[in-house]
């Protein structure tokens, strides 16, 4: 009985500790992962998206919660002088998961600069079968904001990957749920940029 | 179709053994005879399918729920751990038969990276619970395929005269080595 | 006690070495030594856990009752491990993505449980730290050894944490892809460890 009870205590104090001390380092570390996350992840495409800009958006960038979700959004100075935001949304139901897709809207227009996949931060380097086909997500670009952007053959604008159609969707879902998401929080976001 | 797509890959393209590098260790270790390959090819069958499923429904409903993904390794570890230890019991208990054949494999499994890689690479991709399941499946079968097709090559070797310094697990590797070879030709498959 | 010190660290660099003396641990040593970093980065991951676990061990060796210390072993691997796992991706977040899915799996590499229970279990902090360090070490010169031999082969040059290649093969080497392929690392390693066994047997 005495054995029995030290196991039980020597395991769950053991845990315990790990547990404790994972959340600790996990805490420690967590700034300088999402810094990195930005600087591999999402900020080539949003290069990809804006091209050259004024300002650095990974050090202007604010949050807005919205529905009990946080969005990061990255304010942009383009190289023409309008004033833009770049944000991630997920697309539900991917072929592999989520897809995220990070979409850039011209304020002054509001205009799709352009939208680019950016697979999924979660777990990075693998499984990402959303693939980044520059021709697909090009048919956002210069998009205003009341275009239907669904697939063509849900009577919308988007032509679909061929071969890819799941993906496809997944993609223009979350390209739709950043329209909506940019109607409802756009004066947030203006008070946000200065 | 969506199903049938993941299996194939996971069978021979994406092959565990050969294409991932994933359980390598049970691959030398077990392969000299076709007997031994037989018995971890069926006990990781067996585990990594459960493993599959539990880890997938761990992560799902508890790590991602709660917000604590950086627990998954130790969680997925101690979920195999005790599973390995479950069957061994469950097993030993109610089907004596199928224990005296796995019995000895199966303490080697939790240890076996195939299992562990196989259920990360399920979360990493993404996958829904009956994806994983099938995916799960697949990598255990290619696992199973591949070590059962290098024992019957091994078992041959055995009787050639092989020169001293390359005997054992030095030919055996370079033995993988052509294997793996005829498994790329599956690339672009799907 | 220096002796058996510096007995214990370097056996783990010749007559122990893994995975050539010790055949333990091959997955991460075929999947990630396409290249030197990556099999340096590997090395020093696995070392790092070694050396923690090993110490955490041996100073709960009298604690730790005989029945679950296989379970007790398992969680303090995965502690470091995930450690190791938070700090790359915070500090050399480009290794972490070339070694993808394979850090997580330093936890099931049967060199880090092996030393655990052959040595940390049964020796006191010090000597199993210089075990630790030693097999670590051991396993990082392999994973580099390894991946020098395929990456001259497969790619023709030499490549470290970015910049110029510090070594080239010169315009008439035509690199084979073979060796950066899956079969090439299995074909690699079983010669090298050829040629070990050659050398070892003299």
């Amino acid at each position: 009985m005495r054995e029995m009870i030290s196991m039980v205590v020597v395991l769950t104090v053991l845990t315990a500790v790990s547990g404790g001390l994972l959340a600790a380092v996990k805490s420690g570390t967590q700034d300088k992962i999402e810094a990195q996350i930005f600087k591999f992840a999402l900020a080539p495409a949003m290069n990809q998206i804006f091209g050259e800009v004024e300002n650095d958006p990974g050090k202007e960038k604010f949050e807005i919660e919205h529905d009990g979700a946080k969005y990061q959004f990255y304010p942009a100075k383009l190289a023409d002088g309008s004033k833009a935001v770049a944000f991630e949304t997920k697309g539900k139901g991917g072929y592999g998961g989520d897809v995220g897709l990070m979409v850039g809207i011209n304020i002054g227009n509001d205009q799709i600069v352009a939208a680019r996949v950016t697979t999924h931060s979660e777990t990075p380097g693998l499984g990402a079968r959303a693939k980044d086909d520059p021709e697909f997500v090009n048919q956002f670009t210069d998009k205003p904001l009341d275009t239907n952007l669904s697939l063509k053959n849900e009577n919308g604008s988007i032509d679909a990957i061929s071969g890819a159609t799941i993906t496809s969707k997944a993609v223009t879902l979350a390209a739709i749920q950043a329209q909506d998401l940019y109607k409802k929080l756009k004066p947030e976001i203006l008070k946000n940029i200065q | 179709m969506e199903f049938f797509e993941i299996f194939i890959a996971g069978v021979f393209i994406n092959n565990i053994l050969l294409a991932q590098f994933l359980g390598n260790c049970p691959f030398l270790g077990t392969s000299k005879k076709m007997e031994t390959a037989v018995g971890m090819a069926m006990a990781v069958i067996f585990v990594l399918v459960m493993a599959g499923m539990i880890t997938w429904i761990v992560d799902t409903y508890l790590l991602k729920a709660l917000d604590v993904e950086y627990l998954r390794t130790v969680s997925f570890i101690l979920v195999i751990a005790s599973l390995v230890q479950f069957v061994e019991m469950f097993l030993k208990k109610s089907i004596p038969g199928l224990y005296a054949g796995l019995g000895i494999f199966l303490p080697l499994i939790t240890t076996n990276c195939a299992v562990m890689g196989a259920c990360l690479l399920n979360i990493s991709k993404e996958y829904s619970f009956l994806s994983a399941l099938v995916s799960s499946f697949s990598y255990a079968v290619g696992f199973g395929l591949a070590l059962i097709l290098f024992a019957g090559v091994r078992e041959r070797i055995n009787l050639a005269r092989v020169p001293k310094p390359l005997q054992d697990t030095s030919i055996g590797l370079v033995t993988a080595g052509i294997i793996a070879l005829t498994f790329m030709s599956f690339k672009g498959m799907v | 006690m220096a002796q058996s010190l510096a007995k214990e660290f370097t056996k783990g660099l010749w007559a122990e070495i893994p995975p050539f003396r010790l055949v333990l641990g091959l997955c991460p040593v075929l999947a990630v030594t396409k290249t030197v970093e990556n099999g340096i980065g590997m090395g020093v991951a696995t070392t790092f856990v070694l050396v923690f676990a090993n110490l955490l061990i041996s100073l709960l060796r009298n604690v730790i009752p005989s029945k679950v210390r296989i379970a007790c072993y398992i969680v303090i691997i995965a502690t470091f491990v995930t450690i190791v796992e938070l700090v790359m991706q915070a500090y050399t977040y480009e290794l972490f993505l070339k070694l993808g899915i394979f850090i997580p799996l330093i936890v099931v590499n049967c060199i880090v449980l092996g030393r655990a229970e052959a040595f940390a279990s049964k020796n006191g902090p010090a000597l199993s730290v210089a075990d630790g360090l030693g097999i670590g070490i051991g396993f990082t010169l392999s994973l580099a050894a390894l991946g020098a031999v395929r990456e001259i082969l497969g790619a023709g040059t030499i490549t470290i944490w970015g910049g110029n290649p510090v070594f080239e093969m010169g315009p008439a080497f035509h690199p084979f892809a073979f060796m950066v392929e899956a079969p090439g690392a299995f074909v690699a390693l079983g010669l090298m460890l050829a040629i070990m066994n050659l050398i070892g047997s003299k």
